[in-house]
């Protein structure tokens, strides 16, 4: 078992798909992650599971992997108490996490965005390059400059899962500069594959950072990294006013507004 | 087991000390005086942009390791939520805290027991009073010594 723990993710889920089915049931979503550096042990740590879930869990892992050997029924160490469920976000992490739901009621909207493309005779370019808008000046200059310019400072960046973060930050504005010229050129087949590429790698990116990034992080903050990020990251908000966030969060609401009624026609 | 059950009487002599070393000797980690919430300042120099601790008066005989887990690298001002009087005033001295010596954060530590949650809300009524914003923290200590919970708020 112990050699397991100590094994990255990526290899053990390669040779045993069905050890990223056991974690899928317990939430844990490593399959679908890109970075897969992370040991078994982190991951099971990262997930505060209670101390009879994670018994269970390490011994169904064990059997799948080693379907031959007497594996010992799950002994529960009692003396470790069971975590709290809930993630607990530190006020300036709890921020992002907060901006992320607005950028997530974007991408819920892609597909009837992309359908409402695909059907109308002549691409909306206003209504793409809007989106673009709220993704280059909400989602990346507002939301994910705050990431890297103040919250990755505070771990170490050459960490892969940081690493993995500003590459996903880089994809995904190379999706969008995809999608603006198809946009200019009236390329719905082009914007779609495009918006739709972003819409995936943000949902993952998202997640993984909810999950996975932002609680790793604030274990790692002391009370007095924690109030001083506060502070940067009220003077990065501060310095592009409030105007901007209440803009885009009115742009999504007319977004929901004509969509849904787009759908229920 | 009637009346405020903050104030119940409980024993627990028999609980037994688990192979805690008790060697050794630790210095204090408290760098100022005085330390009582009407006492202070909330002007003092040993305020001035730092982490805070708001501390119920009961919380260090609790908790063993208050002065290295906790107090260490902080400020500390203390209260009872349950007995002190002119309370306002403790309101008006978080709102200094946090507008006039731009203190970086406030942990507020209480013991489990109903009763002294109040000063919790004595922090938060000085916050909601204060322009400028800081993060706030709440740590539940048990009687018998272990810490319940901690968590910004
Ligand atoms: S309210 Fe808190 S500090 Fe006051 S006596 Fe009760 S437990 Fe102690
Ligand atoms: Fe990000
Ligand atoms: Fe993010």
């Amino acid at each position: 078992m112990e050699k397991i723990l100590n094994k990255e993710i990526k290899g053990i889920i390669e040779k045993h798909p069905e050890v990223g089915k056991i974690l899928d049931e317990y939430g844990i979503g490593c399959s679908p992650c890109s970075v897969g550096s992370c040991l078994m042990k982190d991951i099971v740590g990262i997930h505060n599971l209670d101390p009879q879930q994670e018994a269970t869990l390490m011994y169904r892992i064990e059997k799948a992997i080693y379907p031959d050997r007497n594996v010992p029924k799950p002994k529960v160490d009692l003396t470790k108490k069971a975590a709290p469920k809930k993630i607990s976000y530190s006020p300036p992490v709890k921020k992002l996490v907060d901006e992320h739901v607005l950028i997530k009621r974007l991408l819920a909207l892609i597909p009837s965005i992309v359908s409402y493309i695909e059907k109308s005779a002549k691409v909306d370019k206003d209504l793409v390059l809007r989106c673009v808008d709220f993704i280059r000046n909400y989602a990346d200059k507002y939301h994910h400059m705050k990431e890297e310019d103040i919250l990755f400072k505070y771990v170490d960046e050459n960490a892969e899962i940081i690493q993995i973060m500003y590459k996903d930050h880089d994809t995904g504005r190379n999706h969008i500069r995809q999608v603006v010229e198809g946009a200019e050129s009236g390329n719905k087949a082009q914007i779609k594959e495009h918006i739709f590429g972003y819409r995936d790698l943000l949902t993952q990116h998202i997640k993984k950072e909810d999950e996975i990034l932002y609680p790793w992080i604030d274990r790692q903050l002391s009370d007095t990294q924690v109030g001083e990020m506060f502070r940067k990251c009220n003077e990065a908000d501060a310095s592009v006013g409030d105007a901007l966030p209440r803009k885009y969060e009115n742009f999504i609401k007319e977004l929901e507004g004509k969509f849904q009624k787009e759908v229920v026609k | 087991m009637s009346g405020c059950p903050g104030s119940r009487t409980m024993d627990f002599s028999e609980k037994e000390g688990k192979s805690e070393s008790e060697t050794g000797k630790r210095q204090s980690q408290l760098r100022q005086w005085p330390i009582q919430f009407h006492l202070v300042s909330p002007l003092a120099p040993y305020f001035q942009q730092k982490d805070v601790l708001l501390v119920a008066d009961c919380v260090p005989f609790a908790l063993a390791d208050f002065h290295k887990d906790y107090l260490k690298g902080k400020s500390i001002a203390i209260a009872c939520p349950k007995l002190d009087s002119d309370q306002e005033v403790y309101i008006e001295k978080v709102k200094a805290l946090i507008d006039d010596s731009k203190i970086n954060t406030l942990t507020v530590m209480i013991m489990q027991v109903p009763c002294c949650f109040g000063l919790v809300q004595v922090a938060k009524e000085g916050a909601e009073k204060a322009t400028r914003k800081i993060p706030i923290k709440q740590v539940v200590v048990g009687i018998e010594g272990g810490v319940l919970s901690e968590e910004w708020i």
